[in-house]
């Protein structure tokens, strides 16, 4: 059965993009967690998910779209969305959790309208939700491959401008970092990510693959660069092993893997009591 | 004339105001110098302004009216900022839960001086390893931060500032939420350091009865500057100041420790 990873296209392209997605959806989560928007992932996979609806309509409705993959649709409707965030942020600065509600039901009320308007779509929405893996395209594993190359030559380059706003944005501005650019660069890639994973986990789904792997790492963890990579290391197995099991058993891939996720935190969390209990 | 005590001046502020956009008045016409080598101590009861007096030397607040000069140069053009180590109000507060070691913590003071899209060498490694014995942590340099004390807590803030080796440090209420005798060896190493290099302070403190041991310079602020001199000339003129600051209805207590 292993095999047939390697023998069929679409797995082929499954495995690479899950690998892939788990080694810069917990590198992006770990300082989204730190910075306490763990919920902006689920804000801007709403608007993914109205950017997907948007490009399947004008597909649908305009021939020379047809061509165009709805997911760089979700892609623009993210990146929007994520810059919506940051000036929401600013003009909310006392309430800056703020922004994501209101940009979570924007993308959402945004999806039904346009799926209404369009009156059904015969393309596989349900995929786009919740993940499959059956429906990833060579575009797809390309598209993610440019947003992990963006990611990960950000992490290179500009990991310690990160990780200074990150700990403390003031002390940061006060060093002569440009915050502003910092933290608008950094929603980019995550909105990217977001929606160049989608195809795989699902839209519901993806923030939890951001966020799940962290949380369990952050118990662990002896340093920062530990934290992020141990949460790569969790996510990694979440994703391997949630995908095997998804193909063998039929299941939805995305919610597979969140749950093989939550499984590792709860050995983790377990694992760390039971420690503490023999000490 | 004028350019040469500008020059030799570190801070210079020239009749700042600042208000808040609802129009609430938090400093009114502020005028000092600060020279090269001075420590200076600004004290003054809460809210009387000394964060947002700090934040407008550091560029964080814009001044309603007035100028300020860091090194010569006015703020607006001023682009220096690693010649300037900070050390904000409870910095240690919001972060203690961060998992993040004392090693990381101080390494990212070097953020501004090493350069967007460089990497730390050894060289800077070495740095941020040395700052971290000055500070008397090296026992703790992997350690998670928040598995620190209060008082070592304070100590790799202070080391956050100095690996940089700014020719100004800027203190925000360094020593609250730390214990006597740490304060006792926080103002040491600050002295020390000023011996060493000829570093320019300026440290906002409530705790005035200590900060007076070491500072030389004084400023007492309540919304506007009611005194600023050297410590001997404070201390002569103590009541009046107090008058001035609080109206005659205080009486000056006196305490000994």
């Amino acid at each position: 059965m292993l095999a047939d990873w390697w023998n069929y296209e679409f797995l082929r392209y499954t495995l690479f993009s899950g690998i892939i997605i788990g080694l810069i959806a917990p590198i992006l989560g770990t300082f989204l967690i730190v910075r306490r928007l763990s919920m902006m992932a689920d804000g801007l996979s709403h608007v993914t998910l109205s950017g997907v609806a948007f490009g399947m309509l004008i597909s649908k409705k305009i021939a020379f779209f047809s061509v165009v993959n709805p997911l760089f649709f979700g892609m623009l409707f993210s990146v929007i969305g994520s810059l919506f965030i940051e000036r929401l942020r600013k003009v909310y600065r006392a309430y800056q959790d703020l922004a994501i509600p209101i940009i979570l039901s924007t993308g959402l009320g945004l999806f039904t309208v346009l799926v209404s308007i369009a009156d059904g779509f015969n393309q596989d929405l349900y995929s786009y939700l919740f993940g499959s893996i059956v429906t990833v395209t060579f575009e797809d594993l390309l598209a993610l491959l440019g947003v992990a190359v963006v990611v990960l030559g950000t992490m290179f380059l500009m990991y310690k401008e990160l990780f200074a706003v990150s700990f403390d944005e003031e002390f940061a501005r006060v060093s002569g970092v440009s915050r502003r650019t910092i933290n608008l660069w950094f929603m980019v890639l995550v909105a990217l990510t977001i929606a160049a994973s989608m195809r795989i986990v699902g839209v519901l789904l993806i923030s939890a693959l951001i966020t799940i792997p962290v949380a369990a790492s952050l118990q662990i963890a002896r340093s920062f660069k530990q934290a992020i990579i141990y949460a790569i290391v969790f996510a990694e197995i979440s994703v391997l092993t949630g995908l095997y099991l998804a193909y063998m058993l039929n299941w939805a891939s995305g919610g597979t893997i969140v749950l093989v996720a939550v499984i590792i935190l709860l050995l983790v969390l377990g694992g760390k009591r039971l420690r503490a209990m023999l000490r | 004339m004028q350019k040469d005590i500008q020059q030799s001046s570190v801070i210079s502020l020239d009749h700042v105001f600042f208000r808040y956009e609802d129009g609430k008045k938090v400093l009114e016409d502020i005028t000092f110098h600060l020279n090269k080598g001075d420590f200076m101590g600004i004290v003054g009861p809460n809210g009387s302004g000394k964060s947002t007096l700090m934040k407008l030397i550091l560029g964080l607040n814009v001044p309603s009216k007035g100028e300020i000069n860091l090194f010569g140069q006015p703020l607006q053009k001023f682009k220096e900022w690693n010649k300037i180590g900070y050390v904000a109000q409870q910095a240690a507060h919001g972060a203690s839960g961060f998992p993040a070691t004392v090693r990381e913590v101080v390494s990212s003071g070097l953020v501004g001086k090493v350069g967007m899209f460089r990497r730390l060498t050894a060289e800077h490694r070495q740095q941020v390893a040395d700052v971290i014995e000055r500070v008397g942590l090296s026992a703790k340099i992997n350690e998670r931060i928040s598995n620190l004390s209060g008082g070592q807590l304070q100590r790799v803030f202070i080391a956050r500032a100095l690996v940089s080796e700014p020719e100004l440090l800027i203190l925000d209420e360094p020593t609250v939420g730390v214990d006597q005798e740490s304060i006792q060896q926080f103002y040491e190493l600050l002295r020390s350091l000023k011996d060493e290099t000829g570093m320019t302070m300026v440290i906002v403190s409530h705790d005035v009865s200590v900060m007076m041991e070491w500072v030389n310079k004084v400023a007492c602020l309540q919304r506007r500057l009611h005194f600023h001199g050297t410590t001997e000339e404070y201390e002569h003129n103590q009541e009046e100041i107090f008058r001035s600051m609080y109206g005659d209805s205080v009486r000056l207590l006196t305490h000994n420790h």
